[in-house]
């Protein structure tokens, strides 16, 4: 079986990064709450419920 | 000049750039996303463009294309970009359909619109996302300052409302909330969930941080146009440049080559090659 070199371009995350063990979670989460209370939100006015 | 009638056109200028390099990448790499991106990113740029001049002057066309563009379309575009990278080509063939369609409504919507406009209500001293709608003011409410009133039947009760450009209950409004919802779920919930699933396979982190970076820049322009709504409508065009840059870096990040490229060796049957 002959041995074959390709190259793997996906990069990896770095292991015990403080910005992606820490940040990056906490920031997900933020930004995914905030999304769901302005679609909450927008619905709500597209429903009637809150006068804008 | 003051520096809220500035801003809108360093984010128009800034969304030109943002919008050329986006086509250039479709007409390279002929994919999809990059088309729907451009045509939200052109219509982003339209709408700033407009709000900028109508910071300035009146011009009932302008006024249309600030309408039509930036208020309602635009972010379902954008959205749509993201769709096509996140679900299955059939789906997003259907949905490009429904906003196509929705689009042309839209338009005639508007052109229905432009005849019944109350452009005495205009003035250059407020944005005008502070000015396009008659509101319906509810009991207890004040009337803010600088505003006119009208009384009228609305929905078969007689109410109070405050003067703007587009009078109550025109069916373009109607449409907008629909366009924004879409926009709003598929352009900042696409980018969140694309960041999350490139943080959870622990591959690309330059996806990971542009992505959030889309995700940010998206909700600011949410976030202004709410905080404009509560009469703080300074903060509009600040939100809209803050938009446009993170948008932008968030973009060229993505696109940016990985500079740690690992070479992997493999063994593969003879028969495979």
């Amino acid at each position: 079986m002959p041995n074959k070199t390709s190259t793997n371009n996906k990069s990896h995350i770095p292991p015990n990064s403080l910005l992606f063990e820490k940040i990056i979670p906490a920031l997900l989460i933020l930004l995914g709450v905030i999304t769901f209370g302005l679609i909450l939100f927008a619905a709500g006015v597209l429903l009637g419920f809150v006068h804008f | 000049m003051s520096i809220n009638q500035i801003l809108p056109f360093i984010s128009t200028a800034i969304m030109l750039g943002f919008t050329v390099y986006v086509f250039q990448r479709f007409f390279v790499r002929r994919n999809l996303a990059f088309l729907y991106w451009g045509i939200g990113l052109a219509m982003f740029g339209a709408g700033s463009f407009a709000e900028a001049y109508l910071s300035l002057a009146w011009n009932k066309w302008v006024f249309f294309v600030w309408y039509l563009f930036g208020a309602a379309l635009n972010a379902a575009w954008l959205g749509h970009g993201t769709l096509n990278l996140l679900v299955r080509k059939s789906w997003v063939h259907v949905v490009t359909l429904a906003l196509i369609v929705g689009s042309l409504f839209a338009t005639y919507l508007m052109l229905q619109a432009m005849p019944k406009l109350d452009t005495a209500v205009f003035t250059t001293d407020k944005p005008i996302s502070e000015q396009y709608g008659t509101k319906v003011l509810e009991a207890g409410q004040t009337i803010p300052a600088d505003s006119e009133t009208i009384s009228t039947t609305y929905r078969g009760k007689e109410v109070t409302a405050v003067r703007g450009l587009l009078p109550l209950g025109t069916p373009v409004r109607l449409t907008t909330p629909f366009f924004n919802i879409y926009g709003l779920f598929t352009l900042v919930g696409g980018a969140i969930w694309s960041a999350y699933l490139f943080w959870r396979k622990r591959v690309m982190p330059n996806r990971v941080i542009a992505n959030i970076l889309i995700a940010a820049g998206a909700l600011s322009i949410g976030f202004a146009s709410t905080l404009t709504r509560l009469g703080y409508g300074q903060y509009l065009y600040f939100g809209e440049l803050i938009a446009a840059i993170l948008m932008f870096i968030g973009f060229r990040y993505a696109a940016r080559p990985q500079p740690d490229e690992v070479v992997v060796q493999e063994t593969i049957p003879a028969s495979a090659d």
